[in-house]
């Protein structure tokens, strides 16, 4: 019998067959949950299919009977025997050694509004509200461009200058900062509703949307009414959307959209490779000035000059096109760039910095922006750039990084990069650009951030043809050996991880005996590690755009009496209080919530608020370890005396602070949040360097996240997976027992 | 015959006068000079230090800057006078120009070069440089220079003053002085400067300093004579 007419292989087969379109075939990807569930509805119809008579049931069945019983098939019926329960005990132990997951966040994405809402101490009516300036038509395309002004100086860090919620501090932020190109979001809502979230912010959210959680700061501390208007005007001028309209009685209505720009990467512009470098369409300058004009003008000013309205607040300062020198090049050192290394950077970006990659505009329109960037500088384009050359590539081995340390050190890359390379180094803090601005030297520790990417090509071609316009200069001629830009590129490569391990949960590990203070103890680095994103503070004056610290790495471990929390960040100066210096102590904070959290609800994660306060364990360069309690920025209560049960040190070396801060689980303060195991609590840090100016509102903060101690090691794995392969071996030896004696007895 | 000698004595005599006079022999036929000094007007500011604090071991300890030398009877050193608008190309040096990174600094500070010509840039430290140079006619360099790089050529094609700066050493700057003709002179610890083989006639002549900016005068060269200008800059 052929084995298509075979009813137990139809059926796999359709099995398999409704598996796979279920898995790939729905897009975006549908959860496991239903996918088991929408596969339960397959196999129960099979079920029903073949028994629908009894030849039929009797014909699905006579394989498995036969696998059952035939001598002949005596070897796969030993092997299905050993398999199904080592299958099964598998997935007993994933089942038990499972890791917690954090509680699901349910919120309402799109709360319904409050009638009236007091701005500034008047009453404004949300309901039926329009935007007034809709009115003034003689006027609109000029309040659509100041508010893309107030938008590029306010909104930009974390909504992004693409309006896609991708800002350079987005990262940073749960729940993510609002998506407008979505239709989903101002797409499907009237614009009083959007003056509302604008002027009250995530602290103005309703107790559905847990409270608190939303970073997006109330804008009517900063900005008047009829600004947050311009800038609704901006969002639905530069997407293109329609506000949904208000209609009689009450009820409101989708008003006819055009069909949104989506987002995903066009196809075949993933990355410029040589061949599509060849055939570079020659862009149309006049063409690019209309897009430069919509994209690009806003930081890189009108005149190209980088002096848009939005320049003044970023670091580093938006290229100033006029003076042909541009960092990121595979030019000699002193040439202006090719076409092909600006298409590149105007579709990449620059990684830790403002500049997004703009793959949201068509390819064609790129080509012209280069076109149109030329024009800046006619004088400086008008030869062709000449290339660099790099010698032969050499792959990384431990003698190339041995090779590579050596050139670093006899180069003296650590005169600005320090020696881990960190940025550190001692001519690191009075580095300028030729446009006189303060610039910082890379963090080779941080290649995610390297402006031209972190590939060790890239980072041959940075060191060979330099960084045009700043201190960075070409190594091209001034390494020993040609080869030696390979070596030294490979041993920048390995001097950090790749990227940053992006926790949601911080797991506080269960350890037994003393936990070491020192932060450099061996016992410390054998703890698994979580990284957390911070970004600048840009909602409380002062306000930090440029924030030094962008991430902390933490461990954390507890035993029955003490929880410790072992936090690693990196600060290029080791500094102190310094008036005449305008230099601060540098500083940590991990902040808790000081009351057990209701559902999801925490404290306003800018250190609490009257109602919800948080607790902060901190540390200073000049103070130490302490704890305080806190109701809001500024509201900060230090804890003092006997109090302050918390200890610990820090240590500094090669532009890195490690800490260790410990306190007992249970103090005796009851104000102080109480550490018990197999909670899931919230965490969140703030981070200042002093040496950047950084001090109290001036700081670098993330979200919140959870913490958990873990229940002390748990025999479950070990013990539940040989059980289930022990009883299904014995309910497989019973059931073939079963079946040979029957067909014996038949 | 007693005639002849004593006109030939005569005319040594003139001569020797000439040279002790400080003047180089007449080449061109009929040529003058320009001498002169460059002075500071006022009360010459206190010398500002530089912190060196990097290197110390090369590079000393906090020394005066150099971004305005006032000496004796107040002359401003490293000024650059020049004549507006001579002609003719700039004579070939004999010998290559060499900047020097030395102690971290440049040494000269300012050095006058003619267009076209190469210059050596030595790394006498034997720690990292980097020759950084801000200039528009020119193409910018930033071209790192670590210790086993004794010497580096670069060529200067287009006359401009062009900046020069360390930017591991952010105190070091220096000046290079792109010349169009062979009319530069840059002046003395004592401020004194002299232009040769001017023809006679009425010119303008420049100074430039770093920090004290431009000034011109006109003056009238005589054949055969050294012409006298004094300069006097004050803070801008």
């Amino acid at each position: 019998m052929s084995p298509f007419r075979s009813k137990l292989f139809q059926s796999v087969l359709v099995l398999a067959g409704t598996f796979l379109v279920f898995r790939f075939g729905i897009q975006p990807p549908a959860p496991w949950s239903v996918i088991t569930l929408y596969m339960g509805v397959v196999l129960l119809a099979l079920l029903v299919y073949v028994s629908s008579d009894g030849d039929s049931w009797q014909a699905f069945l006579a394989p498995l009977r036969a696998l059952l019983v035939d001598d002949s098939l005596m070897p796969i019926r030993v092997a299905a025997m050993i398999v199904l329960p080592l299958c099964l005990g598998y997935y007993a132990y994933t089942q038990a050694a499972a890791t917690a997951e954090a509680p699901p966040e349910l919120r309402a994405v799109h709360p319904a509004p409050p009638a009236s809402i007091s701005f500034r101490g008047k009453t404004v009516d949300i309901q039926g509200l329009d935007n007034p300036l809709r009115k003034d038509a003689s006027n609109l395309k000029k309040h659509a461009a100041e508010g893309g002004v107030i938008y590029i100086k306010n909104c930009m860090y974390c909504h992004g200058d693409n309006l896609d919620g991708a800002g350079h501090f987005a990262h940073a932020f749960n729940p993510p900062p609002a998506n407008f190109t979505d239709p989903g979001t101002i797409a499907m809502l009237q614009e009083a509703y959007l003056f509302w979230r604008i002027a009250k912010g995530g602290p103005g959210l309703p107790k559905e949307s847990t409270p608190w959680n939303s970073v997006m700061p109330a804008w009517e501390d900063r900005l008047g009414e009829e600004e947050i208007w311009k800038v609704i005007l901006y969002l639905y001028d530069a997407t293109g959307y329609q506000p949904r309209r208000w209609e009689e009685g009450g009820e409101h209505k989708h008003s006819a959209q055009p069909s949104p720009v989506r987002l995903a990467g066009l196809p075949g512009a993933a990355l410029l490779t040589p061949r599509a470098a060849e055939a570079q369409p020659a862009g149309d300058a006049a063409q690019g000035k209309a897009v430069y004009e919509r994209k690009c003008m806003l930081c890189h000013g009108e005149k190209g000059d980088g002096a848009g309205p939005g320049a003044p607040l970023l670091d580093p300062r938006p290229r100033d096109f006029t003076k042909g020198k541009f960092k990121i090049r595979t030019s000699v050192s002193g040439q202006v760039p090719t076409a092909a290394d600006l298409f590149r950077i105007i579709s990449e970006g620059m990684p830790g910095t403002s500049m997004p990659g703009w793959k949201v505009l068509p390819e064609r329109d790129r080509w012209s922006l280069v076109a149109y960037l030329k024009t800046f500088a006619p004088d400086a384009f008008k030869e062709t750039p000449k290339l660099a050359v790099l010698p032969k590539e050499v792959a990384s081995s431990k003698e190339s990084l041995a090779r590579g340390k050596e050139m670093f050190e006899a180069i003296e890359c650590n005169k600005c990069h320090g020696a881990g390379g960190r940025g550190d180094g001692p001519s690191a803090p009075e580095l300028k650009d030729d446009w006189e601005q303060p610039v910082r030297a890379a963090n080779l520790t941080k290649p995610w951030n390297f402006r031209g990417g972190s590939g060790t090509r890239d980072v041959a071609t940075r060191l060979a043809t330099g960084l045009m316009g700043t201190p960075m200069p070409t190594f091209m001629d001034s390494v020993e050996k040609p080869e030696d830009i390979w070596h030294v590129a490979n041993y920048v490569t390995s001097l950090g991880q790749d990227k940053p391990a992006f926790a949601t949960i911080l797991t506080v590990r269960s350890a037994s005996g003393p936990i070491p203070d020192d932060p450099a103890a061996p016992f410390w680095a054998q703890q698994p590690a979580a990284d957390f994103p911070l970004a600048g503070q840009v909602i409380v004056d002062p306000r930090n755009f440029n924030p030094s610290i962008d991430m902390v790495t933490v461990r954390a471990v507890y035993t029955d009496a003490e929880i410790a929390f072992h936090l690693t960040w990196d600060d290029p100066t080791k500094s102190a209080p310094d008036a005449k210096a305008k230099t601060f102590a540098d500083q940590v904070a991990l902040q808790f919530a000081a009351r057990p959290a209701e559902g999801n609800e925490r404290p306003y994660v800018l250190m609490g608020d009257g109602s919800n306060p948080a607790y902060l364990l901190r540390w200073a360069s000049d103070a130490g370890v302490g704890e305080a309690n806190a109701s809001g920025l500024g509201k900060l209560t230090p804890q003092m005396g006997e109090a302050v049960q918390a200890k610990g040190m820090a240590v500094f070396a090669d532009g890195q602070y490690r800490l260790v801060i410990k306190r007992p689980r249970v103090t005796r303060d009851l104000g102080d949040p109480e550490f018990l195991a197999g909670r899931f609590l919230s965490v969140s840090f703030m981070a200042w360097d002093g040496g950047a100016g950084e001090t109290e509102s001036k700081m670098s903060f993330s979200s919140w996240y959870y913490l958990r101690l873990e229940e002390p090691g748990s025999t479950q794995p070990y013990v539940i997976p040989p059980l289930v392969i022990l009883v299904t071996v014995a309910l497989e030896l019973a059931v073939v027992r079963r079946a040979r004696r029957r067909a014996q007895g038949a | 015959m007693m005639r002849h000698w004593t006109v030939a004595l005569c005319a040594l005599g003139l001569a020797a006068a000439l040279v002790w006079a400080g003047s180089t022999p007449v080449t061109a036929q009929g040529a003058g000079s320009i001498v002169g000094e460059v002075k500071f007007s006022g009360t010459p500011p206190a010398a500002k230090m530089v912190k060196v604090n990097k290197d110390t071991q090369v590079c000393g300890s906090d020394k005066p800057s150099e971004e305005l030398v006032v000496g004796a009877n107040k002359g401003i050193k490293n000024a650059v006078v020049s004549l507006a608008g001579a002609k003719g190309p700039a004579p070939k040096p004999a010998q290559k120009p060499a900047l020097d990174q030395k102690g971290c600094q440049f040494t000269p500070h300012v050095i006058v070069v003619p267009a076209g010509a190469e210059v050596d840039i030595l790394n006498s430290d034997g720690i990292l440089h980097n020759i950084h140079t801000f200039s528009s006619a020119n193409a910018a360099i930033n071209k790192a220079q670590p210790k086993f790089k004794k010497v580096m050529t670069e060529k200067f094609d287009k006359p401009e003053i062009v900046k020069v700066q360390c930017d591991v050493h952010g105190w070091m700057q220096g000046w290079i002085v792109v010349g169009a003709h062979a009319s530069y002179a840059v002046s003395d610890d004592s401020g004194a400067f002299k232009l040769d083989n001017v023809p006679p006639g009425k010119h303008k002549v420049e100074v430039w300093h770093e920090s004290l900016g431009k000034l011109s005068q006109e003056v009238e060269v005589k054949a055969g004579a050294p012409t006298k200008v004094t300069f006097e800059l004050a803070k801008k």
